[in-house]
């Protein structure tokens, strides 16, 4: 950044964000002559409106206002996208500032990435069957959902042996044990739900069933949510679960909790923040998203409002109010 | 439309989580955590989260009633102080001050406490003031300033979680004290070991690494078992016994004489069980114990808390952090009602009635001549107004009219009153024999400030306009004590309450308004302004100097069950309820989650007496009966039945025990004796 005025100021902007406010903000900047760095913690700008339908109060559709704006960002040349990164430092003072930058892996070669598609098919094999097509631009490992198969990888290998382009973390994870320690530096620890989808399915059970015995009903998992739109539902049914007992079923209370927002969940984390015991419940909604909910629960939740789910049919065969269920 | 958040603390258990009450239009409307607050961090239990649903409940008091007829009828407030002033000056001309007995309030500020303590001391002119801790921690504050010179929780409620094995007994820590009980398991998670000691199987036994179910009553005998078993592995710290504690060897002969055989038959456990308790505590560098009304509301309750100080100075478990002795406190503000002096015997900080100096010092600064005799306890009160020596009491936010044991006495006692005032928020079980009641605020329409558990001094603030025509206690007290003729009681706020505190009280001395609202987090002592309080007490010396160990015997408790009343009732409470449900019950999301007492019974006599699930029984002491639905669990011993004490319509404190701890007078509310019958 050059110094353009004389007095020392620069004439660039940072915009910390990439929602529908941080887009707006750049636009603005940009077309009054300023050069922008839009910084966005995500892979990709449009942040809460881009997973919107309606807006309020004029009920207009959602992206049909927000994707010109996503693609001038993406075109215009006095904005510098920086997606994948969080502002780590601040320093100095008004028309000089300076700042630092964390930029997260993609854990793809851009240059080298041919668009093939082969590494998404290898890992989801739904992929194609649900959109009819796979278009790949830039793809991008989400480092949440990645249990470090590595599958990705071989089938990129398998495409382009000269230039692969997952720059993968995956891959080399998948020898972490067999690398010596010095080389092991660099490569992240595991998040929790990586961990559990690598676990057995006893193994994950018994780990459910131990957080999930912790929990003392303070509704704080509940209220805290933004996308809980349920007034009361079976959490505060006595034929689901039985008041006044602590823990509250294991693991029903925590499944129809998670039932409910399985399509509305956008990974906020307010559950887990509000828990006082601590209860890892991010990880449950990390780990719902590998599967369909329909895989899941066998019902789509929100389509269909006369389609009963499975799980509370079942239930209403099998009553859970059997009192010692959670002692 | 307006709005706003005023950060305050929530008036349940005595954690002390401070959260946001939001106000809209005037209202309080809602909970808010607060994410910066040291003990919640954001994350309050169901209580705090509904913490305000109470405030302005249609049942509020609105305005002062008087008595006419067996009938309430509301009355203007300058009538109805009128008419205290004047009843209480007259029973003090013709039966002098100690007819008149004053019960303070744990669920009210300190400011409000002290200006109690002084209104009694210096207006009335009588020590007879109490309130509940003696039904909860008295023995707690006779007994650890026996052994330590200091009856408070000795270390901060956040370094529960750097202990590396925490000893739990008699404190049903994840219901009662939740955000204590999240660090208990924090804890774990980094590799301490849990031992949970409890007659009743509760949610935090599940957690532990060794669980020992002892019969009721029977902790003098488990805590001398594991100390022997401690000296005969050579665990115990010799250097820190030589050094900082004296009477170490008579406790070496006492504990000889509970050998583990003898400890496992009395109480009733696996002797390998109690073996391993005594080797993780042992073995531990920092171990903590954790106990609550399990321990204190014994017949032996200073004795229990004596044998606990005694196991933490044996292994040197004291005076470092994440160590101590903690007692859990009940209630948001008793920590609070006790150093403010609202106890017979001591003033503000603890300082001794019968102690010249201390009464010299408040006889200047009030400008009265004080009492010189300790005054009635609580638990005292009731016999004396049963044989008339007691003639008029002031309840200021207590409902001992479910609260205290064997109630039906205490409604005699209170009946046989000439003049009774209740001052509290609803027109609970004892407000409603008052000849007048008073109407107060809830803490969101007052400022001041609360002591929790862990000695932490924090900021109350007001959120709302008082409801109605209720005033906040310090208002009614001071105008109170300006109609009796009381001279010193015009404060403008509570602020100038809080300086006199700090000035007549060493521990508080450093404790401002302008410090606690800048955030400084202040636990008592702190001695001056440049004080930052104290995080755990006894670092170098104990409060006393030396610590003392006591050699204690164990005792059974006073009734056991016999052929007629074959079963121990124990009492306690629940998550969802608290205490006499003054507040819960008027809070929609807790009254739905229980909104009714049980009685709990082991299945095999369940089975023995054809008691099936849910069942109507009789549960009946040699005190009363009450009517009650039975719940058939494993979490109570073969027995052993188990009654919350929260509900009126099923009140376990029909049933409990008159029989009192000698020195610190608290009631048996954990062990007596009745029997069940079917319908």
């Amino acid at each position: 950044m050059e110094d353009q005025s004389g007095n020392g100021t620069i004439g660039a902007v940072l915009v910390v964000g990439g929602g529908v406010g941080g887009i707006q903000a750049a636009l603005d900047l940009a077309e009054s002559g300023y050069y922008v760095y839009l910084v966005e913690k995500s892979p990709s700008i449009g942040g809460i409106m881009a997973q919107l339908d309606k807006t309020f109060p004029t009920n207009d559709c959602s992206m049909c206002i927000l994707s010109p704006k996503l693609v001038e960002t993406g075109r215009h040349l006095n904005i510098q996208l920086i997606t994948n990164a969080e502002l780590q430092e601040v320093s100095g003072e008004a028309g000089k500032f300076k700042v630092k930058v964390l930029q997260r892996p993609r854990h793809v070669d851009i240059d080298k990435c041919t668009g093939c598609g082969s590494c998404a098919e290898s890992v989801f094999d739904n992929l194609k069957e649900r959109d009819g097509q796979i278009w790949v631009d830039r793809i991008v490992v989400d480092e949440a959902k990645c249990t470090q198969c590595g599958d990705c990888t071989l089938a990129c290998l398998a495409e382009n042996e000269e230039a692969h382009a997952m720059t993968n973390v995956v891959f080399e994870r998948r020898r972490v044990p067999e690398l010596p320690v010095q080389q092991r530096e660099g490569i992240e620890p595991e998040t929790l739900a990586q961990r559990l989808a690598l676990m057995d399915d006893e193994s994950r059970k018994d780990f459910w069933q131990a957080e999930l015995s912790k929990c003392i009903k303070c509704f704080g998992c509940r209220d805290a949510c933004p996308v809980w739109i349920y007034d009361g539902a079976e959490l505060e049914d006595a034929e689901w679960i039985k008041p006044g007992e602590i823990p509250p079923a294991v693991p029903l209370f925590q499944i129809i909790r998670a039932y409910r927002i399985a399509d509305l969940c956008v990974n906020c984390g307010m559950c887990e923040d509000a828990c006082p015991m601590d209860i890892p419940l991010r990880a449950i909604h990390q780990l719902m998203w590998r599967q369909s909910p329909e895989s899941v629960f066998e019902v789509v939740p929100g389509l269909d409002s006369e389609t009963k789910n499975r799980l509370v049919q079942r239930l209403k065969e099998e009553p859970a109010v059997n009192t010692e269920i959670a002692r | 439309m307006s709005t706003d958040f005023v950060l305050t603390v929530c008036p349940y258990c005595g954690c002390g989580c401070q959260v946001y009450v939001q106000v809209m239009d005037g209202r309080a409307t809602g909970v808010v955590p607060c994410r910066t607050d040291e003990i919640s961090e954001g994350r309050p239990c169901i209580k705090g989260r509904n913490a305000v649903d109470f405030v302005d409940h249609p049942d509020r008091l609105k305005s002062p009633l008087l008595k006419r007829d067996g009938k309430f009828q509301p009355i203007s407030w300058d009538e109805a102080l009128g008419i205290v002033a004047e009843r209480l000056g007259k029973t003090k001309r013709k039966h002098g001050p100690d007819s008149i007995g004053v019960l303070a309030s744990a669920k009210c500020t300190n400011e409000e406490n002290f200006l109690l303590m002084k209104f009694a001391r210096a207006v009335i002119g009588t020590n007879n003031v109490d309130h509940c801790a003696r039904l909860c921690h008295a023995s707690t504050v006779v007994g650890l300033a026996k052994a330590f010179g200091s009856g408070a929780m000795t270390n901060s409620v956040p370094e529960v979680e750097g202990s590396d094995c925490i000893l739990i007994i008699g404190s049903n820590t994840i219901e009662q004290h939740p955000l204590i009980g999240s660090r208990v398991l924090r804890a774990k998670e980094k590799g301490a070991r849990l031992v949970v000691a409890d007659p009743r199987r509760t949610p935090i036994a599940e957690f532990a690494d060794v669980y020992l179910q002892h019969r009721p009553g029977t902790d003098v005998c488990l805590l001398n078992g594991i100390m022997n078993l401690i000296l005969s592995w050579d665990l115990a710290d010799r250097d820190f016994i030589a050094e900082r504690t004296e009477g170490f060897d008579e406790l070496e002969k006492k504990v000889k004489e509970y050998p583990p055989e003898k400890v496992c038959e009395i109480a009733g456990i696996d002797q390998a069980a109690l073996e391993e308790a005594a080797r993780l505590y042992g073995q531990a560098e920092r171990g903590s114990i954790l106990y609550g009304m399990g321990i204190t509301q014994h017949t032996t309750g200073v004795e229990n808390v004596l044998c606990i100080a005694d196991l933490a100075m044996l292994t040197g478990n004291i005076g470092r952090e994440s160590t101590g002795v903690n007692p859990l406190r009940g209630q948001n503000n008793v920590q609070g009602a006790c150093d403010m002096g609202a106890l017979p015997n001591v003033y503000s900080g603890y300082q001794l009635v019968t102690d010249g100096t201390a009464r010299a010092k408040f006889e200047e600064a009030w400008g009265v001549e004080l009492p010189q005799q300790p005054g009635l306890m609580a638990t005292e009160m009731t016999d004396a107004a049963i044989d008339g020596s007691l003639k008029a009491m002031y309840i200021v936010g207590e409902n001992p009219a479910l609260s205290d044991a064997d109630i039906n006495h205490l409604k005699k006692a209170l009946r046989s009153l000439d003049f009774l005032v209740v001052q509290d928020i609803f027109l609970s079980e004892a407000a409603q024999l008052a000849h007048v009641v008073l109407p107060a605020c809830s803490f969101a329409e007052k400022e001041g400030t609360f002591t929790a558990t862990d000695r932490r001094v924090q900021r109350v603030r007001k959120a709302i306009e008082p409801i109605g025509e209720s005033k906040p206690d310090w208002i009614i007290l001071s105008e109170l004590a300006a109609r009796i003729g009381g001279a010193g009681f015009d404060y403008p706020s509570p602020r100038e309450i809080m300086q006199e505190i700090s000035a007549l009280t060493p521990s508080y001395a450093g404790v401002t308004y302008e410090r606690l609202d800048e955030g400084a987090i202040l636990p008592w002592p702190c001695t001056s302004e440049e004080h930052n309080g104290t995080r755990f007490l006894h670092k170098d010396s104990f409060t006393r100097g030396k610590g003392r160990f006591f050699p204690i015997d164990y005792r059974e408790p006073a009734e056991l069950p016999d052929r007629k009343y074959p079963f121990v009732l124990t009492t306690g409470r629940l998550m969802f309820q608290y205490h006499t449900g003054t507040m819960t019950r008027r809070t929609p999301a807790l009254e739905r989650e229980l909104p009714t007492g049980f009685v709990e019974i082991n299945p095999e006599d369940a089975k023995r007496l054809s008691i099936s699930q849910g069942q109507w029984v009789t549960v009946e002491s040699r005190r009363g009966k009450i009517r009650i639905q039975a719940l058939v669990t494993e979490r109570m011993l073969p027995g052993v039945v188990f009654i919350p004490f929260h509900f009126a319509e099923c009140p376990a404190n029909e049933l409990t025990s008159r029989h009192l701890d000698p020195e610190a007078k608290i009631p048996e509310f954990k062990v007596c004796a009745v029997k069940i019958n079917k319908g």
